[in-house]
């Protein structure tokens, strides 16, 4: 009877949590001459910019900007990185002809490619979608590469004691037993790219929630930039969730296993 | 999963070939002008970019060593002030359900958001001071540790908590030395990608609002359109990323040795 009452008490603590938070940023925020807008701006704030167009666009708009650079960048990165790195994985004589330069490449921030890219691409469209080609494919690569690496050899001695062939142990053994690992790059992916385009964004553009977050602070509006901060963390929760259940589709082994 | 083993002879080869051919293909681009010296500088010029921006402080106003040592100085503030802060309080987190209860939903409003995304706000704020700057790592860095420290605790074997308290041992003995050094390669996991996060980070902060830094560096490359510049910048970005990392590993393989014998 005891345990349950504290339980019960354990339960009112996140809902306390968030009305601490709430309080402390009315506070912070109903000071005298702070720059920090109330939540109740905040939200108006956020109404306003879903109808009154910023830059040509509304926030919607905007979001879908960005949304369209990481998901064209993605797809190339998942084509390309996933083939990288299982032909990685497969050949060791590819493997130990390509890793030192990708080694060399490899710890250079994606962040940091943008002033370099820039000069290759302009400041089009293009520049954008190869930053976050940059940012999500490492970890692709990385992550097929050490999936194909940490295949438990029972399968493959298996597979070789039926009779498989090279090619049939690739496809029918090797891949399906990477694609886990594949999916969790993917995830880190995701997070990455997201946050590669919004400093893209950020440094150069015309359109996109980085630029909207940009001109807010241009503009000294406050509001604007709290309202696209949570915006850009929505939507990265949403990415996310997708993608678990994605994986959930795809590998229920592992999700079961999981749970 | 290499079925076909190479000795070690025929790695180092092909190792060599490798970079060979690299650089080898991108040096006769740029001689050859298949791609222009607007966009991409040879590894020579690089080279010689490098052993002069050692001494020289033009075009970009400070020596590469300065420059280094800015961004150098700044990440390792805000990390440090993130680990101090964010281990302990993923470790509590993990340990004291109350704490937990209280704190996890402040966390998961604070944490899908990119430290990049809180650069605009904090320099309305705080400027584009030291402290700015500070702060935006200490975002970056401090979200992994947390998570990490408080994941490690969470994991700890059942059984080794369940043996302690059979043995009399107190909830803080059983935090401190039980749950904690269970923990520890998760920490140090968390801790290695917070480096790695503190020190991406930093460049996009730099590169946003700065006089100087590896970041600042680049962006004026850009602005001048040097790509030697760029890519000296670029290279030792990454070359110190990575040493640091290596650093990172030789500490831990000291302070949590069980890890690395696994």
């Amino acid at each position: 009877m005891k345990q349950s009452t504290k339980n019960r008490l354990y339960l009112l603590l996140p809902i306390l949590s968030v009305l601490t938070l709430l309080a402390v940023f009315t506070l912070l925020s109903s000071q005298e001459g702070t720059l920090i807008p109330t939540p109740i701006e905040i939200w108006k704030r956020f109404w306003d910019m879903m109808t009154i167009q910023i830059s040509k666009a509304t926030l919607p708009v905007h979001v879908w900007v960005s949304l369209k650079r990481v998901l064209t960048a993605f797809v190339a990165a998942i084509l390309l990185g996933v083939s990288l790195g299982v032909f990685l994985g497969w050949s060791p004589t590819f493997n130990a002809l390509v890793s030192p330069v990708f080694e060399i490449l490899r710890p250079i921030p994606p962040i940091a490619w943008i002033p370099l890219v820039i000069l290759w691409f302009g400041i089009g469209e293009m520049s954008k979608i190869f930053i976050v080609f940059i940012g999500s494919f490492v970890p692709i690569v990385i992550n097929t590469h050490s999936g194909m690496n940490s295949i438990d050899p029972l399968l493959i001695n298996a597979g070789l004691v039926l009779g498989a062939n090279r090619s049939q142990l690739l496809v029918d053994v090797a891949l399906p037993a990477t694609v886990p690992a594949i999916l969790a790059g993917i995830k880190t992916a995701l997070s990455g790219g997201w946050m590669c385009v919004l400093a893209a964004e950020m440094i150069v553009a015309k359109q996109g929630v980085g630029f909207l977050i940009v001109r807010g602070q241009e503009m000294g509006d406050m509001s604007q930039i709290v309202v696209c901060m949570l915006v850009i963390g929505i939507v990265n929760v949403l990415m996310s969730t997708c993608l678990t259940k994605l994986e959930g589709v795809l590998c229920p082994w592992q999700f079961k296993k999981a749970k | 999963m290499n079925i076909v083993k190479l000795g070690k002879k025929k790695i180092m080869f092909l190792h060599i070939v490798g970079l060979v051919v690299f650089f080898g293909a991108w040096e006769l681009a740029v001689r050859t002008g298949l791609l222009p010296h607007q966009v991409l500088a040879a590894p020579s010029e690089v080279l010689n970019t490098f052993i002069l921006k050692l001494t020289e402080t033009k075009p970009d106003g400070d020596t590469i060593i300065n420059h280094f040592f800015i961004s150098f100085r700044l990440a390792l503030s805000g990390f440090v002030v993130a680990v101090g802060v964010g281990i302990p309080l993923g470790l509590f987190m993990g340990y004291y359900k109350a704490l937990d209860m209280y704190m996890t939903p402040i966390f998961e409003i604070v944490r899908p958001i990119p430290p990049i995304a809180w650069i605009p706000i904090v320099i309305l704020i705080l400027g584009i001071g030291m402290g700015a700057k500070v702060f935006i790592i200490f975002v970056a860095a401090f979200v992994p540790c947390v998570i990490n420290s408080y994941l490690g605790i969470k994991l700890t074997n059942q059984t080794l908590i369940n043996v302690s308290k059979t043995f009399g041992a107190s909830d803080w003995q059983i935090f401190r030395t039980v749950c904690i050094p269970s923990s520890l390669p998760m920490v140090f996991a968390g801790v290695r990608t917070s480096l790695g996060a503190s020190w991406g980070t930093l460049v996009a902060a730099e590169m946003l609002a700065s006089t100087g830094g590896l970041g600042y560096m680049i962006q004026m490359g850009r602005t001048l359109i040097r790509p030697d510049i760029i890519i000296v910048g670029m290279l030792t970005i990454g070359f110190t990323g990575a040493l640091m990392a290596k650093g990172l590993s030789l500490m831990e393989d000291k302070i949590a040795p069980w890890r690395s014998k696994q």
